[in-house]
């Protein structure tokens, strides 16, 4: 008697209208969260632009600083970026070049700062992606390790080479990975980005290890923490009580149920990623988008300088977003639409 | 778009406060280093900046204990006077930082609504910029120098703090406990100040000692690309990246103390911070 | 011999280089089809005994004696040989069965995964199987839910899946630790129906834990009360529970309301308050609560109640029925959206903010269900009374001292518990805390939301008759918001069944609960457990002789 009222059938119209609705919300979500992208976007655009604004003083003044401005080079800046014009129109001028992949003109190159990006951008990318593969793989299979040998000699040592690693800023690293690796051992190379593609991977080894280092130890204690966290759940208890492998209950429950936290900070270390990538072109000598940002500030090239903060604001942002919406794919919960309760 | 609360925790770098010895070796170091700080002139065997030729890129010895660099600067000296530079950014940051982000989160947290949305999307927005990176564009807009990337990484900091003490202040304000006070009559002002804010400043300023180590290798970073506080002033950044010159030439010592000395300091203040956020409550427990 | 036979069973803790003995010497034996009650108050290892059966134990501890399951010792046994007692011979179903259940996986990933790694399983048989048994728990729609995610389903459903995830390898025990405890009573009720038709129609063993006396012997051939690890009484459980031997028997049956006497209990001779003024006179009130996202709740649709002064009135209904929404409007923590409510003779609405504040408190107190959370961690309970007692009255240092002695008393608290801080109390005594700060302002109404049910039963019975010796005393009016019907006839003359927000039934205590006129309130009373032996037991157990 009691039985019935508790689980009563869903007619399958309505059924049906949920998943339609259920769809919708769906769609919706998707729709919010790229709005929030624009938005952040947006709004981070114009604190880069009108952050020139933030200077007293007169704006060609501020783009000349440091050049001796004669009268050529004012009206040519002027008309570059509409000096003349109300601010908003400024925006507005610069905003759509920008969607347009033109960043305007850079002031210490004379060229456009999309063909000086450009130029740079490989450098960056290929540091990016190795140092990336390398957080991923050895961040994770260390992070497993210590959670599968939790509390056994296994895990405390990776605890502490991890700990080690992680209290190692890239300018440190990499230092001592110049010190030890091309001026003792005579290895690798401690300087530029080499010829050709063999040649630059063998050139960004040092570069890209020397960014990862700390961000493996993230990556690796994240895991462990976040799977530390799921062994202690009660349905990884559950599980093993009805004699499922322990395997299985690693793989199938631990490390499944993980991937979210291991995601978000993943996500999160981008930024970290992007500017410290800066520093390590810095030390290796390396013509990447993090060197010429530092070159840029330098030599008061502001165009280039807005243009790669936006260019890292964006790419960062855009990180996350897609960590957000990949959220629904791992954890069921996070989908919109409660359905049938 | 949201830039999801990490676990902080998780990210925390080395701490050694698991151990008494630990702890009390951090402790002394970083009051040794404060003390340099402090007394730079008095115990600062030469000037910062004094050259001496004839003794350039030298090992360590009695007249240069810590050997001089590729210009001939007493390393010790130096090391002394950077120590000023490394503390001051840090302390002001997370002052400031603190503040802001406690009197942002508390009343974010505290009123919901849409004060509470319009807070928490400024925080996103801010957040979309790595602290580097705005310290940076600071340093691209006002000049080299510290005070410009202090407010810079300030502002990057904000959030962090006020994001935490949102989460904790929303979480509590739904606690039976200040439901109770307002049965009892309590001013909702009173409430959050004398009741809810005490039970959540533990753990902000767990969070505080952890981010200081991290403005402080930032800071050093920005000085390290050149951007930070401008030779000849001493700083561990920039001594690090004119390390680097003598490095090639062999000379280890004037880049390896300087990045040791980041790398210890960090570790110590983590050390007291792992320490103070086990005595007043773990955010995550 | 006996399906589960422990014998002189001891478990040791490690903590910190202490070792703590956890269970001393507990034997136990169930017989294939019989069903066994191991009851005991918090602490008291009865889960512990249930996760030791099934080989669970902590890495940390040490044991001595024997668990023989089906010929299998479990104490050192192998890992593949405890995995397949628990893959074949006994299963287990848990407390809160939305923590049970793997919440990134589907239901039916769920119930197959044990089967599917036996060896020469077969993926779509399983599935079959599972669809089928999820059919027979009164799931509808078992195909479907197949596909579904735990959140997608309540919880007296996940627990259903959960009875169904533990039946797929047709255990001969069946181990259900507290599992309708985290569920509302009605569903308690059908829970409880489909475990004892499950064990009866398979004829399986059955070890019952729970803190419930009365569950115990509405289910269970035979009884285990256990008490900090130790056995104190077992036996036939119609014998324990109408001549138990042991004191500590004596003292749980008689703490526990629905065990003292049949439902309805006469409800306690209070001084009359007929005629008497109203202290609280709500008139049709509603609220409803707007959640992003999510469809509208109407959590009080048309509600009038009220209370003569020194009255007690209860508010009944399970989870989601608008009942603590209620007790917060009448506190002054939510505003009703319509609807007119009087507190003590007049509405309070003129002054500024802080008067009507004052005002308000010092008419309705209310204390909350759980005392872990309603006290202020950092605040000791002299301190905590200091800063009411200041906010309200203007009192001088000896004066202040005073009211606080004098207050700690009244809810038997003695001197040295004044400068602890909360932690250091059991929740008995924080909740005696939290009911001395609501009399320190001399309420007219005391609200009392769940204010007994975070408790263990012996000291729920002293609350109660904390709170019954303040109404004689002080004459406060109590609205008591509770979901347990067995409770309410000790405190209450006038009693209110609310369900969906709504009032379905309302009248004199003794009446509603020996004449209940509305069904939703006959099937509360149903779901109230009763003793299999009892004689007026006319639902659930046709002729049950074939126990022994």
């Amino acid at each position: 008697m009691a039985q019935s009222n508790l689980a009563t059938a869903l007619p399958p119209a309505r059924a049906r209208a949920d998943k339609e609705s259920t769809l919708l919300a769906n769609l919706k979500m998707i729709a919010m969260k790229l709005f929030g992208f624009v938005f952040t976007v947006f709004i981070s655009s114009v604190i880069v632009f009108f952050s020139r604004w933030l200077v007293p003083g007169d704006p060609i003044n501020f783009l000349l600083r440091g050049r001796s401005p004669n009268p050529e080079a004012i009206a040519e800046v002027t008309a570059i970026y509409g000096l003349d014009k109300p601010p908003l129109e400024q925006y507005w001028h610069w905003i759509t070049g920008v969607l347009q992949g033109d960043f305007g003109r850079s002031l210490q190159y004379r060229q456009d700062v999309t063909d000086v990006i450009l130029d740079r951008l490989p450098v960056t990318l290929g540091l990016v992606v190795m140092a990336g593969l390398m957080i991923a793989v050895l961040g994770l299979a260390a992070g497993i390790a210590a959670a599968l040998f939790r509390g056994s000699w296994i895990d405390r040592g990776i605890i502490a080479g991890m700990s080690a690693l992680a209290a190692i800023p890239s300018f440190v690293g990499a230092i001592v990975l110049i010190a030890i690796f091309s001026i003792q051992l005579g290895m690798f190379p401690s300087f530029g980005s080499g010829e050709g593609f063999g040649d630059m991977i063998y050139h960004l080894v040092l570069p890209s290890l020397a960014l990862a280092l700390s961000f493996i130890a993230v990556v690796g204690r994240v895991t462990r923490s976040a799977m530390m966290e799921e062994f202690s759940r009660e349905h990884v208890e559950v599980a093993r009580s009805r004699g499922i492998t322990e395997v299985a209950v690693v793989f199938r429950h631990v490390l499944r149920n993980s991937l979210g936290p291991i995601m978000t900070v993943s996500g999160l270390l981008v930024a970290g990623l992007l500017v410290s990538s800066a520093i390590v072109e810095q030390a290796f000598g390396l013509a990447g988008l993090g060197s010429l940002l530092v070159s840029s500030v330098d030599r008061l090239d502001f165009p280039v300088v807005q243009a790669i903060v936006l260019i890292v604001v964006t790419a960062f942002v855009a990180i996350n977003t897609l960590v957000d919406l990949l959220g629904p794919v791992v954890d069921p919960r996070l989908k919109a639409g409660k359905g049938a309760r | 778009m949201s830039i999801q609360e990490a676990p902080r925790k998780a990210i925390s770098r080395l701490s050694l406060h698991r151990t008494r010895w630990g702890l009390l070796i951090s402790a002394i170091f970083v009051v040794v280093v404060i003390l340099a700080a402090v007394f730079a002139p008095l115990v600062s065997p030469y000037p910062p900046a004094a050259v001496d030729l004839l003794n350039v890129n030298s090992a360590p010895s009695a007249a240069h204990l810590l050997g001089t660099d590729a210009l001939g600067r007493d390393t010790l000296s130096r090391m002394i006077y950077g120590a000023r530079t490394a503390l001051y950014g840090p302390i002001f940051v997370i002052l400031l930082s603190t503040i802001l982000g406690v009197i942002l989160g508390l009343w974010a947290g505290w009123a919901g609504g849409i004060i509470d949305a319009v807070i928490t999307r400024i925080f996103d927005i801010v957040l979309a910029f790595p602290a580097l990176l705005l310290a940076i564009l600071a340093v691209a807009l006002f000049g080299k120098g510290l005070t410009a990337p202090i407010i810079a990484m300030s502002i990057a900091y904000t959030p962090y703090i006020g994001r935490l003490t949102r989460q904790l202040v929303s979480g509590e304000k739904n606690r039976q406990y200040v439901s109770a006070y307002q049965v009892q009559g309590f001013a909702p002002g009173w409430i959050a100040t004398r009741a809810v804010m005490p039970n959540v400043l533990g753990v902000v300023g767990s969070q505080t000692t952890q981010n200081f180590g991290y403005v402080l290798v930032e800071l050093a970073a920005l000085s390290f690309l050149g951007l930070g506080i401008q030779a000849p002033a001493a700083d561990w950044g920039n001594m690090i990246n004119e390390g680097q010159s003598a490095l090639v030439a062999g000379n280890f010592l004037p880049a390896m103390i300087p990045s040791l000395a980041v790398v210890l300091i960090v570790v110590a203040v983590n050390s007291i911070g792992g320490w103070l956020s086990d005595k007043l409550g773990d955010p995550f427990a | 011999m006996s399906l589960l036979e422990i014998q002189n069973l001891g478990i040791d803790i490690r903590v910190n280089g202490l070792t703590n003995r956890l269970l001393h010497e507990v034997s136990l034996q169930i017989n294939s089809g019989e069903s066994v009650a191991l009851v005991g108050e918090s602490g008291s290892g009865k889960s512990l005994t249930a996760r030791a059966v099934l080989g669970l134990l902590p890495a940390h501890a040490t044991t001595h004696g024997s668990i023989n399951l089906d010929g299998t010792e479990i104490l050192g046994a192998s890992k593949a040989a405890l995995r397949q007692v628990r893959r074949t011979t006994a299963a287990m179903v848990f407390q809160d069965p939305r923590s049970s259940i793997n919440p990134v996986r589907t239901l039916g990933a769920h119930l197959i995964e044990p089967m599917l790694q036996v060896p020469g399983s077969n993926r779509a048989e399983l599935e079959a199987r599972a669809v089928g048994l999820l059919g027979s728990m009164g799931l509808s729609n078992p195909e479907a839910r197949m596909k579904q995610y735990p959140h997608e389903l309540s919880g007296g459903m996940l627990q259903r899946v959960m009875i169904a995830g533990a039946l797929m390898n047709d255990p001969q025990l069946l181990i259900c630790d507290e599992s309708t405890t985290a569920l509302d009573v009605t569903t308690q009720a059908a829970v409880m129906e489909l475990l004892s038709t499950a064990v009866r129609e398979r004829d399986m063993g059955m070890l019952f834990i729970t803190h419930d006396l009365a569950l115990a012997a509405s289910i269970a051939d035979r009884t285990y009360v256990l008490r900090r690890g130790e056995v104190q009484e077992a036996g036939d459980t119609r014998q324990i529970f109408t001549a138990p031997t042991a004191d500590y028997t004596k003292k749980l049956i008689a703490s526990t309301p629905s065990m003292r006497s049949g439902p309805a209990a006469g409800v306690h001779t209070l001084p009359s308050t007929e005629g008497a003024e109203l202290v609280l006179k709500v008139e049709n009130a509603f609220k409803t609560y707007h959640p992003s996202g999510q469809p509208a709740v109407k959590a009080v649709q048309d509600v009038s109640i009220s209370i003569p002064a020194g009255g007690g009135l209860a508010i009944v209904g399970e989870s989601g029925s608008g009942k603590s929404t209620l007790g917060r409007i009448v506190a002054g923590l939510e505003e009703q959206d319509e609807g007119t409510m009087t507190v003590a003779g007049g509405q309070i609405e003129t002054g500024s903010a802080k008067e009507r504040r004052l005002a308000r408190a010092s008419r309705v107190q209310m204390v909350f269900q759980d005392p872990y959370q309603s006290l202020d961690s950092r605040i000791t309970p002299a301190k905590a009374l200091e800063r009411v007692l200041k906010l309200h009255y203007k009192l001088d240092a000896k004066a202040m001292k005073a009211r606080i002695s004098e207050l700690l008393a009244s809810v038997g608290l003695e001197e040295k518990h004044a400068n602890l801080l909360p932690r250091k109390l059991s929740g008995g005594q924080r909740q005696r805390v939290a009911i001395a700060k609501a009399m320190a302002l001399n309420p007219r109404l005391l609200v009392l939301d769940e204010a007994t049910s975070a408790l263990d039963v012996s000291v729920q019975a002293k609350v109660l008759e904390l709170v019954n010796k303040l109404r004689r005393e002080n004459g406060v009016a109590v609205l008591f918001i509770s979901h347990d019907l067995g409770i309410v006839g000790e405190i209450c003359d006038e009693l209110v069944v609310v369900q969906h927000g709504r009032i379905v039934e309302s009248g004199p205590t003794g009446q509603v609960l020996n004449h209940p006129a509305h069904e939703y309130t006959k099937s509360l009373l149903a779901s109230v457990p009763r003793p299999r032996w009892a004689k007026d037991e006319p639902v659930r157990e046709p002729a049950d002789n074939n126990s022994y």
